[in-house]
Formats: C-alpha cells, sequence, structure tokens
C-alpha cells in the first residue's frame, strides 16, 4: 500500500482533512507519551501533556517548515509542554512528592504488573538525579535514538551542550545503576 | 593519553558520540589500560540495562485515548494558513514591514520633533510666503513706478521693507 509522507499529510491537514491529523501522528504517539512519561514520571500528567502538544501541533501546523523532520518539530513542542507542565507544577507542589505516586501500565496481570513496577521504580531510581535538561537529553538520544544534533535542534541549543548534558547524564545513570543493580541482586539473593 | 582525560570522555564514547580521533585515542587506551577498560563496560551495562528498562517499561496508548485526544486537538482550532506561506516569505514580510514601522516611528518621534524645535518648518513657511509676496508684487506692481518688497524676520517678527524706484535705485525703511 502507498503510503503518505509527513509533508503531504501536512498539507492535506492544512486543506482542511481532519482524518490525516490522526495519520500523521499516529507513528509518534508511543515515542510522545513515554517522553513525556519519563519527564513527569505519571502516566496521568503525561497524557495531559500530549493533549497540549497535539493542540499545539493542530494549531501551528501551517508553521512547519516542509523538507524537515516532522518528527523533531512534533518532539520540539511535546518537550516544550512537559516544561511547561513542570514549571506549573513546581509553582503548585513539590515536583519529587508526586514523582512518588507512579502509575504504571494497566496491566490485568499481577505477575506483569509486579515485574512492571519493578521495573518502572527502577527507571525512577536511575533518573531521579538527573535535572530535567539531562534527562530530555538522555531520553531523547539514548530513549528514542535522536542524533546529538536532532537533539540540539529539539532542545533548541548547541550540540556542545547536549554532549555536555548526555555526558552528566550517563555519568549520574551509571552511579546510581550501581546502587540499583546492588540492591536488587541483594533482594534476589534473599527470595533465593 | 592520561587515564583522567580518557575517563572523561568514556560517557560519550559510550555512545559513540565523539569524535572519530577522540574515538579512535580512548580505544587504543582501552586495550593498554584494563582500569579504563573495567570503567567503559561500567558504562556500557549501565546503559543497556537502562535502555533495556526502558524499553520493558513502554507505555501506551488505549485506542480510545489518543483517538479522543485526537479529536479533541481538531475540535480546538482550525489550522490556519499563513497568508504569507511559504516560509522564506513570510520572514521577508515580516521584516519589511517591521522596517516600515520603524522608519514611521523614527520620522513621527525623531526627526519631526526635531525640525519643529529648530523652527525650520516656520521659517520656510515664510521663506516661502515672502517669495511668492515678492513674485505677486514684481508681477502686480511692474506697471507703477515704485516696487515694494517686504520680507519678516521669523526670529524677532521685524518687518523689512525694500522699495525701489523705476530705476531701480534701493530705500530701505525699518
Amino acid at each position: 500500500m502507498w503510503m503518505k509522507n509527513d509533508d503531504e499529510l501536512v498539507s492535506e491537514v492544512l486543506k482542511g482533512d481532519q482524518t490525516s491529523f490522526e495519520l500523521l501522528l499516529r507513528p509518534y504517539r508511543l515515542g510522545l507519551l513515554n517522553m513525556a512519561y519519563r519527564m513527569t514520571g505519571n502516566r496521568e500528567e503525561a497524557k495531559e501533556i500530549c493533549q497540549d502538544a497535539l493542540i499545539k501541533v493542530y494549531r501551528y501546523l501551517h508553521r512547519y517548515e516542509k523538507g524537515k523532520s516532522f518528527k523533531s518539530w512534533v518532539y520540539k513542542i511535546t518537550m516544550n509542554s512537559a516544561y511547561d507542565f513542570l514549571r506549573k507544577k513546581k509553582k503548585s507542589e513539590d515536583i519529587i512528592e508526586s514523582q512518588k505516586d507512579l502509575h504504571f501500565a494497566t496491566s490485568p496481570n499481577p505477575e506483569q504488573q509486579f515485574l512492571n513496577r519493578e521495573i518502572g521504580s527502577k527507571i525512577e531510581s536511575c533518573l531521579r538525579n538527573l535535572s530535567p535538561k539531562e534527562k530530555a537529553v538522555f531520553l531523547l538520544r539514548d530513549g528514542d535514538g535522536f542524533s546529538v544534533e536532532e537533539t540540539s535542534e529539539i532542545l533548541k541549543c548547541s550540540s556542545l551542550s547536549v554532549r555536555t548534558h548526555l555526558s552528566r547524564a550517563r555519568k549520574k545513570i551509571r552511579a546510581q545503576f550501581d546502587k540499583v543493580n546492588l540492591g536488587f541482586k541483594k533482594e534476589v539473593n534473599s527470595e533465593v | 593519553m592520561k587515564c583522567k582525560k580518557i575517563r572523561h570522555w568514556l560517557p560519550l564514547m559510550v555512545g559513540l558520540d565523539l569524535s572519530e580521533h577522540k574515538v579512535k585515542a580512548v580505544k587504543s587506551h582501552l586495550v593498554k589500560c584494563t582500569g579504563c577498560q573495567q570503567e567503559y563496560d561500567a558504562y556500557v551495562l549501565s546503559l543497556e540495562k537502562t535502555k533495556e528498562w526502558l524499553e520493558e517499561d513502554k507505555q501506551n496508548w488505549e485506542e480510545r485515548e489518543w483517538q479522543q485526544a485526537v479529536q479533541n486537538a481538531v475540535k480546538q482550532k482550525k489550522p490556519a494558513i499563513s497568508p504569507f506561506a511559504p516560509w522564506p516569505f513570510t520572514k521577508t514580510w515580516a521584516y519589511s514591514l517591521m522596517g516600515v514601522l520603524a522608519a514611521a516611528l523614527l520620522f513621527l518621534f525623531v526627526i519631526k520633533p526635531f525640525n519643529l524645535r529648530e523652527g525650520i518648518a516656520p521659517e520656510s513657511e515664510m521663506f516661502a510666503r515672502t517669495q511668492a509676496q515678492l513674485l505677486r508684487s514684481a508681477f502686480q506692481e511692474s506697471p507703477q513706478e515704485v516696487v515694494k518688497m517686504t520680507m519678516v524676520l521669523p526670529e524677532t517678527g521685524q518687518k523689512i521693507i525694500w522699495i525701489f524706484d523705476k530705476n531701480f535705485d534701493l530705500e530701505v525703511k525699518k
């Protein structure tokens, strides 16, 4: 089946075809949700961020420059929405307190739920000490596989800054990973 | 190369985010130095494992939620096609408009008040009036034997009247 590329779908949405909007964003929906989820640590908040980003994407679609990467453009908007959300949230409440209230993927299987919770808490521990910028750089580069240049474009900063934040993030994760992994091994041994 | 420098590069080396010559330098160092090699392996392990966890803990939209989110976005506002599209012209138009606006503001608030302060405008007006008067009098009074010219000084309001007889002998009255 012949698939339309992003630029063609953008043109169709601008002409008034609303169904093309869903087709345009469908390939990126998981990436966007997970990016927002990692930034906030809460699924409901992540959905809220994505909703805000979708509204902005639709409203400002005419500003998208054809020929450039639509994926980067959408991620940039989502990242800005996440930053706005975190800024607002920081004003109203303590961010760390709310991150404890993690909501993991709903799974009917209790074993799977437990496993998800386990992995989720490990990721949360690893990312806990990262600043929002470091977290964003790490998730874009290592989570979503964007290049350093693409990451710098999404976050509107230089490649040098991306490398600096990436280096710091990986150092912190490595330090935290040792602690998490050690704790996990101890738990497994005690269970055995 | 010193271990300190190599270890500084290791976090970026894990994802090959270094320049080629640095990657080469690190690789050749790792072959010789077991301490740095262990450190590098630890970075690789932490990164690989974190990526694995991220993959395992991936969140997904429920189809209904996703459709609802898209519908909400579409309902908000119709995307407007810019009248200045395509892109390069948008900026050109914007900059041109800004330029015109800046020039207008400069003229209104800087150049014009300056002229008013200096009194250039009233003086030139006065000068024009005097010239017209002169011409009028020259044409109208030419059949007469006496030609009279009057000039008013803008600063003092003083009048200077030149009166010429038919032989163009000048007589000044103040």
